[in-house]
C-alpha cells in the first residue's frame, strides 16, 4: 500500500477526519474549560496559601501538597468510580472537575511565588503616595505577578493539554482516543500514532504562539511609546 | 503649628529595642538630617513616621493630624507626605509618564491632561523631559530616583522623607540626585533625610539629629554637630575614629598576636604601612616597659591596651592602663632605648597613676 493510499485510510475514508476533529474537540474543550475553572480557583487557593491564619493556610498548603504529589489520572479514577460513582455526572463533566483540580494546585503555587518574586518596594512607594492596599495590589503588585508568572502558566496550560490523553480511562472519546481507535482500525498505528502526535504538538505550538504574540504586542507598544 | 509631631515613639523587633521613645518636633520649612550608624533605626525611625514600619507606642501627628490614632484614616494623611527610598521603587510595569500620573489622577481626581502638564513640568526642572515615554528599566539608577523624587511631588506634599535616596548609586549619579534634594532645599521644602553623605547634610539641613542608643542622642544646627560634637558616640561618628583592644595578663603574652591584631586593625582602615608600623613599635616598647617596671615574677597582672583612629583626620591614640607598681618611664633619670623610641614619635605624652593603675595616653 502506497503512503497516499494509508494516509486516506486513516484520514480520509468513512469520514474518519470528522471522528479525528470531534476528539480534537473534546480534548480542547476539557483543556479550556479546566484551565478557566483551575485558575480562578488557583486564585482562591493561593488567597488562603498566603493568609496569616494558621488553619487557613495549613488546608491550603495540603491541598496544594496532594494535588501535586499524585498523579492526576489516580484523581479522575478516584473520582469517576469513587467519589462520583452514583452522581451520574457525565464522564466529560468528572474530567473536567479533576483537571481544574489539578490546575488550581499548580497555579496556586505558581501564583504564589510570582507573589513572592514581586517588588514589595513597589507596593510599599504606591502605599505612601496614599493608594489603599486593595488599590496598590490591583494596579501595581498584580501587573508584576501576571509578567513573573506568564512563561510558566504557558508551560502549565501544555502540561494540561497532554494530561488530559488520559481521559480515554473514563470512557471519554478525546483525541488519543480516537487516534488510538483508529489505529486499531486502519491497522495502521505507526503513522496513524504520529499523526496524533503531531496533532498534539500543532496544539502546543499555538498555545506558545499565543503567549508570543502577546508578548509581541506588548514589546511594540512598548517601542512607540519611546 | 508643628508639621510633624512625634512623642514617645517606640519600636522593637523580636528581643531588640531599636527606637526606645522618641521626640520629635518638625516645623514648616526645617530641614533634618538624620544621620547616625548603620542598625541605629534611622530608616526604621524614618518608615514608622509614614505608617510603613508600625511603631509599637508612640503618636506620630502629620500636619495635627495623628496617623497612629486608631480608625485613622492613614491613606489620607499619607497623601500629604512623600516618601523617596533608597531603591527608587518606580513601578517597573508602566513608563515615566505613567508613574508620574497614577497617584495624582487616582487619588486627587486630576485630569490626565494636567497631571501630564505638571509632569512634564517637573521633569523639566530636573532635567529628563525627554524620557517622559521611556520605561524605568531603561534609565540609571540616578535617573531613577529623580524621577522618583518628581513622582512624590505631583502630590505637592507638605513634607518629604528621604531614605539614603544616594546610597544605592553609582558615586558617578550621586551628585545629580544631590543637586534635586538642593533645589527642593532652597523652596524651604520640609524635609527629613536619612543620609550617610555627611557633606551634604552639613551644607542643605538645618538641623541635624544624631540617633544613637536607640533616641535622639545629640542634636543642633550642622555647625554644632559636625565642628563641635558634644557627646563621645557623636565624636565618634563624627571624626570616624575606630579602636582596637587589646588585654595583657601574663608576662610572656603572644607578641606577634598583638602586632598581628595592629597590622589587620591597620590595613581594614587604610593606616599606611608607616603608620601601622609606628604603631606596632610604640605598642611594643610601652608594653615590654611597663611590664619590666611594674611587676614582679609572679604578680597578677591587668594591662589593658586599646587603640583609637580617627578616619576623618588620621589622629591616632595609644592609651594603655596597668595595674601593679606605680611608675612612669618618661620621668627617669636616664632613658631607655624604648623611651628615646616614644618621645621621639608622639605628638603628646600623658602618663599619670591614680589608685593604683597606671594610665598613659600617647598621640601619635
Amino acid at each position: 500500500m502506497s503512503f497516499s493510499d494509508k494516509l486516506n485510510k486513516i484520514l480520509i475514508q468513512g469520514g474518519s477526519w470528522k471522528t479525528i476533529l470531534g476528539g480534537l474537540g473534546v480534548t480542547i474543550r476539557i483543556s479550556l474549560m479546566a484551565l478557566l475553572i483551575g485558575t480562578a480557583l488557583g486564585a482562591i487557593i493561593c488567597l488562603l496559601r498566603t493568609r496569616k491564619n494558621p488553619i487557613l493556610r495549613g488546608i491550603a498548603s495540603l491541598y496544594i501538597a496532594i494535588l501535586r504529589g499524585t498523579p492526576v489520572l489516580m484523581l479522575l479514577l478516584l473520582l469517576y468510580y469513587g467519589i462520583f460513582a452514583r452522581a451520574g455526572l457525565a464522564p466529560v463533566m468528572v474530567a473536567v472537575f479533576t483537571f481544574s483540580l489539578n490546575v488550581s494546585a499548580h497555579v496556586a503555587e505558581l501564583l504564589r511565588s510570582s507573589l513572592e518574586a514581586a517588588d514589595k518596594g513597589q507596593a510599599e512607594a504606591a502605599r505612601t503616595l496614599g493608594f489603599s492596599a486593595w488599590d496598590t495590589f490591583r494596579l501595581i503588585t498584580l501587573p508584576q505577578v501576571l509578567r513573573i508568572a506568564k512563561p510558566v502558566y504557558q508551560s502549565t496550560i501544555v502540561n494540561l493539554i497532554q494530561w488530559t490523553s488520559v481521559v480515554g480511562y473514563v470512557t471519554i472519546t478525546d483525541l488519543t482516543r480516537v487516534i488510538n481507535n483508529t489505529a486499531s482500525r486502519t491497522m495502521q498505528p505507526l503513522l496513524t500514532i504520529i499523526i496524533g502526535m503531531l496533532i498534539y504538538l500543532a496544539l502546543s505550538y499555538i498555545v506558545y504562539g499565543i503567549f508570543a504574540l502577546t508578548d509581541k504586542i506588548k514589546a511594540m507598544r512598548r517601542r512607540t511609546a519611546a | 503649628m508643628s508639621l510633624i509631631e512625634v512623642k514617645g515613639l517606640r519600636k522593637s523587633f523580636d528581643d531588640l529595642e531599636v527606637l526606645k521613645g522618641i521626640d520629635l518636633t518638625v516645623d514648616k520649612g526645617e530641614r533634618i538630617a538624620i544621620i547616625g550608624g548603620s542598625g541605629c533605626g534611622k530608616s526604621v525611625f524614618l518608615r514608622s513616621l509614614c505608617l510603613l514600619t508600625k511603631p509599637d507606642a508612640g503618636q506620630v501627628f502629620i500636619d495635627g493630624q495623628e496617623i497612629t490614632a486608631k480608625g485613622a484614616k492613614v491613606d489620607e494623611i499619607r497623601r500629604s507626605m512623600g516618601m523617596v527610598f533608597q531603591k527608587f521603587h518606580l513601578f517597573s510595569e508602566m513608563d515615566v509618564m505613567d508613574n508620574l500620573c497614577l497617584a495624582p489622577v487616582r487619588l486627587k481626581g486630576m485630569s490626565r491632561e494636567d497631571a501630564e502638564k505638571k509632569a512634564v513640568g517637573l521633569l523639566e526642572q530636573v532635567g529628563l523631559a525627554s524620557r517622559a515615554h521611556a520605561w524605568p528599566t531603561v534609565l540609571s539608577g540616578g535617573q531613577q530616583q529623580r524621577i522618583a523624587i518628581c513622582r512624590c511631588l505631583m502630590m505637592e506634599p507638605k513634607v518629604l522623607l528621604f531614605d539614603e535616596p544616594t546610597s544605592a548609586l553609582d558615586p558617578t549619579m550621586v551628585g545629580e540626585v544631590l543637586a534635586v534634594i538642593r533645589m527642593l532645599a532652597k523652596r524651604d521644602m520640609t524635609m527629613l533625610i536619612v543620609t550617610h553623605e555627611m557633606n551634604f547634610a552639613r551644607e542643605v539641613a538645618n538641623r541635624v539629629i544624631f540617633l544613637a542608643d536607640g533616641g535622639i542622642y545629640e542634636e543642633g544646627t550642622p555647625k554644632e554637630i559636625f565642628d563641635n560634637p558634644k557627646r563621645e558616640k557623636t565624636i565618634d561618628f563624627i571624626y570616624k575614629i575606630k579602636y582596637f583592644s587589646y588585654e595583657i595578663n601574663e608576662k610572656d603574652f603572644d607578641l606577634m598576636q598583638l602586632q598581628g591584631g595592629i597590622q589587620g586593625f591597620g590595613e581594614k582602615y587604610g593606616l599606611t604601612q608607616r603608620e601601622t608600623y609606628r604603631l606596632q613599635i610604640c605598642c611594643e616598647e610601652l608594653v615590654y616597659g611597663m611590664l619590666s617596671h611594674c611587676y614582679s615574677e609572679n604578680d597578677t597582672i591587668e594591662m589593658k591596651l586599646n587603640i583609637s583612629y580617627a578616619e576623618s583626620d588620621h589622629a591616632t591614640e595609644i592609651s594603655l592602663s596597668c595595674d601593679g607598681k606605680a611608675f612612669n618611664p618618661f620621668e627617669q633619670e636616664e632613658d631607655g632605648l624604648g623611651v628615646t623610641i616614644l618621645k621621639k614619635m608622639a605628638k603628646s605624652i600623658d602618663c599619670h597613676t591614680e589608685n593604683g593603675v597606671n594610665r598613659m595616653i600617647i598621640k601619635l
